[in-house]
């Protein structure tokens, strides 16, 4: 990957009324970088990327894509190409006139236009398709077209806009895959907004995470997934639980933290944190470890709780269990294999690795 | 079908239909009856009925009536250029707009003052509108402006165009609410200017709309008699022709004969709009289906 940036963003600002759609944020994505942006609905990642497309003329603030400033350019004119979410194909034209259109617009020859089309068509897995309508294909087809529209042209960046959101969970799992195929084999930069964070992992090379019009943090899929450094993509980044306490104390390799009802021991990773501070714990579900609670086998101190089972759902690939803590707080288990002899209302026994916990400030 | 139709008698349905077919007739009857009239050798009111001709054939040597013809039909093509815009750029400003409410209201509101009253107070402002410019031509000499809005065919096709505009306007609305506007987003995405994507994109999906408003203008003209009478000058329309033979001298045979020729050719127009937007609707239903729902 190169190190040239493809997009920069600076200080953009985007407000509606009092409300801010984009808080000062800023960003930059790489060339040849399939970069994600992830976040609930209406946290601004769609702003964000019209914003980039010139869809939106923000309050404030720059965005320069390849080295040059866009900021006065209006949609036509910047080096951008958009899938948008709902296939906003032009149902009046065939496969290969929307495919052609932008080459159309720029009058280019007509045996020029059909050859790229074909191509194109060929790419994206359209061979044979080009006579039909938009409503004779079925979703997947109907996204290729819009991939194959906008790639067509050339442009330095693809912005696509919740592109896999319409489909069913098979259909968007071979999509994934086929975008960060597209993605290698065209090499441009793709900034794809979505809000399901396993579509993400599948296809980014980078994700950003953003809420409440506010960029909350950046990083690979790995990153971002296990070693959250806020509260907010702990608990929006798969099913993680969170404990709410007050650190009791600090050493050098553990810290010990009170959440109520017990006490739990975790890894130090040169958390600048001190002792009183109100501090956030996070673990992936798929982390604590589940064992009935015997008499004879006790809960080491505060490297294990206790709990009660509330809940056992069989989930495919995994077991869920619900557990309820003595603070009344219900966490989640993830176990790949169902826990012999443990039925709902037994009383059962958490563990995990210390340096499993993530502590998060606040 | 809705669920409720499933389970609802046949009897049900057959007098639904049956009040319907009722219903239509009523209205239509009189402009039958018309038709009927006009093809009787020996006219209104007569004991027997001798199939003819006649009465259309001499409808295209009664002068009066085919000049009133043309100035009808001048009017309309006047108004449909100047109207259709309007009517699509207020269409459009509907869609985008989040005050809807008040362009509607805005738009519909000349439907809420009585011919009478706005074609006497459209008269009115010409006339003090032709003093103003008149006084501006004694002070500055610059006489162009001067016999603008004498009453003739511009003051008959502005009060058309006051009166077609809310029909326009609904009817290009209605269509143009199917267009999903990231259809024009995309068409910009693709390096389109916002003319050329609105006439290759938008332009073709919202067509039914335009032509369907385009007939009504021309219906319209021709229904119209008040507004135009006061404001058409020294011509006559049609429709003021038809209703002056009347008042002087009751309805003609010709007059019938020529009623006819205009009813038939407005139900025939209105049919294939409804046939044709009907058409176009389900298409673009199933086309909107497909596209939210493209899994299915």
């Amino acid at each position: 990957m190169s190190q040239t940036n493809a997009i920069e963003v600076k200080n953009l600002v985007k407000t509606y009324g009092d409300v801010y759609a984009l808080k000062n944020v800023d960003l930059n994505i790489a060339d040849g970088e399939y970069f994600v942006l992830l976040g609930p609905s209406g946290g601004g990642k769609t702003t964000l990327l019209r914003s980039i497309g010139g869809f939106i003329r923000p309050d404030s603030g720059s965005v320069d894509i390849k080295g040059k400033n866009v900021d006065n350019l209006p949609p036509d004119k910047r080096p951008t190409s958009m899938v948008f979410q709902g296939f906003a194909l032009f149902p009046h034209m065939s496969v290969s006139e929307n495919i052609g259109y932008g080459l159309k617009i720029q009058s280019i020859e007509n045996n020029i236009i059909e050859n790229k089309v074909s191509r194109m068509m060929d790419l994206v897995g359209l061979t044979g398709l080009s006579k039909r309508k938009p409503h004779e294909l079925s979703g997947g087809q109907q996204q290729r077209v819009q991939l194959a529209r906008a790639l067509i042209l050339e442009n330095d960046v693809l912005l696509l806009d919740e592109p896999l959101s319409a489909l069913d969970a098979q259909l968007r799992k071979d999509m994934c895959i086929e975008l960060k195929r597209l993605q290698k084999t065209v090499g441009i930069s793709f900034v794809h907004v979505t809000h399901n964070q396993e579509e993400a992992m599948s296809v980014a090379d980078r994700i950003a995470i953003i809420a409440d019009g506010e960029m909350i943090e950046q990083g690979t899929p790995k990153e971002i997934y296990s070693n959250p450094k806020k509260k907010f993509t702990a608990e929006f980044i798969g099913e993680k639980n969170i404990f709410n306490g007050k650190v009791l104390d600090v050493n050098k390799s553990t810290i010990l933290v009170d959440i109520e009802s017990d006490k739990i021991e975790v890894a130090n990773k040169n958390y600048k944190i001190n002792k009183g501070q109100d501090v956030s714990l996070s673990i992936k579900s798929e982390s604590i470890k589940v064992d009935k609670l015997k008499v004879s086998k006790q809960p080491q101190e505060n490297k294990a709780i206790k709990g009660k089972i509330t809940e056992i759902t069989f989930l495919g690939q995994f077991v869920r269990y619900l557990v309820l803590l003595n603070n009344n707080q219900e966490i989640q288990v993830r176990s790949h294999d169902e826990v012999s002899n443990i039925n709902v209302n037994d009383d059962v026994m958490l563990s995990w690795r210390l340096e499993d916990f993530l502590v998060h400030e606040g | 079908m809705s669920l409720r139709d499933d389970f609802q008698p046949k009897w049900k349905l057959a007098l639904k239909w049956g009040w319907l077919s009722f219903a239509v007739f009523i209205l239509m009857a009189p402009t039958f009856y018309t038709v009927y009239i006009s093809f009787n050798e020996l006219g209104f009111g007569a004991k027997y009925y001798i199939f003819t001709f006649q009465w259309y054939e001499s409808v295209f040597s009664d002068r009066q009536l085919i000049g009133s013809l043309g100035w009808t039909m001048l009017l309309a093509f006047i108004t449909l250029p100047i109207v259709i815009p309007f009517g699509l750029m207020s269409a459009k400003l509907y869609k985008q707009s989040t005050k809807k409410v008040w362009i509607v209201f805005i738009l519909l509101s000349p439907l809420f003052v009585p011919a009478d009253i706005l074609g006497s107070a459209l008269l009115v402002f010409f006339k003090n509108l032709n003093k103003f410019f008149t006084m501006i031509a004694e002070y500055t000499g610059i006489y162009a402006l001067e016999s603008w809005f004498d009453l003739g065919i511009m003051t008959a096709v502005i009060g058309l165009i006051v009166y077609t505009l809310p029909y326009v306007f609904v009817v290009i609305m209605i269509t143009m609410a199917r267009y999903r506007v990231e259809q024009t987003e995309a068409a910009r995405d693709l390096g389109a200017s916002a003319w050329r994507a609105f006439w290759e994109v938008e332009f073709p999906q919202i067509r039914a709309g335009v032509f369907s408003a385009c007939a009504f203008v021309v219906i319209l003209t021709f229904n119209e008699y008040t507004r135009t009478s006061l404001l058409k000058g020294g011509f006559d329309t049609f429709t003021s022709v038809l209703i002056s033979q009347m008042l002087n001298t009751g309805m003609s045979e010709e007059s019938y004969a020529m009623a006819s020729i205009v009813s038939l050719v407005a139900i025939i127009i209105v049919s294939i709009i409804l046939i044709v937007t009907a058409v176009k609707t389900d298409e673009l239903e199933k086309i909107t289906r497909a596209v939210k729902e493209p899994n299915k």
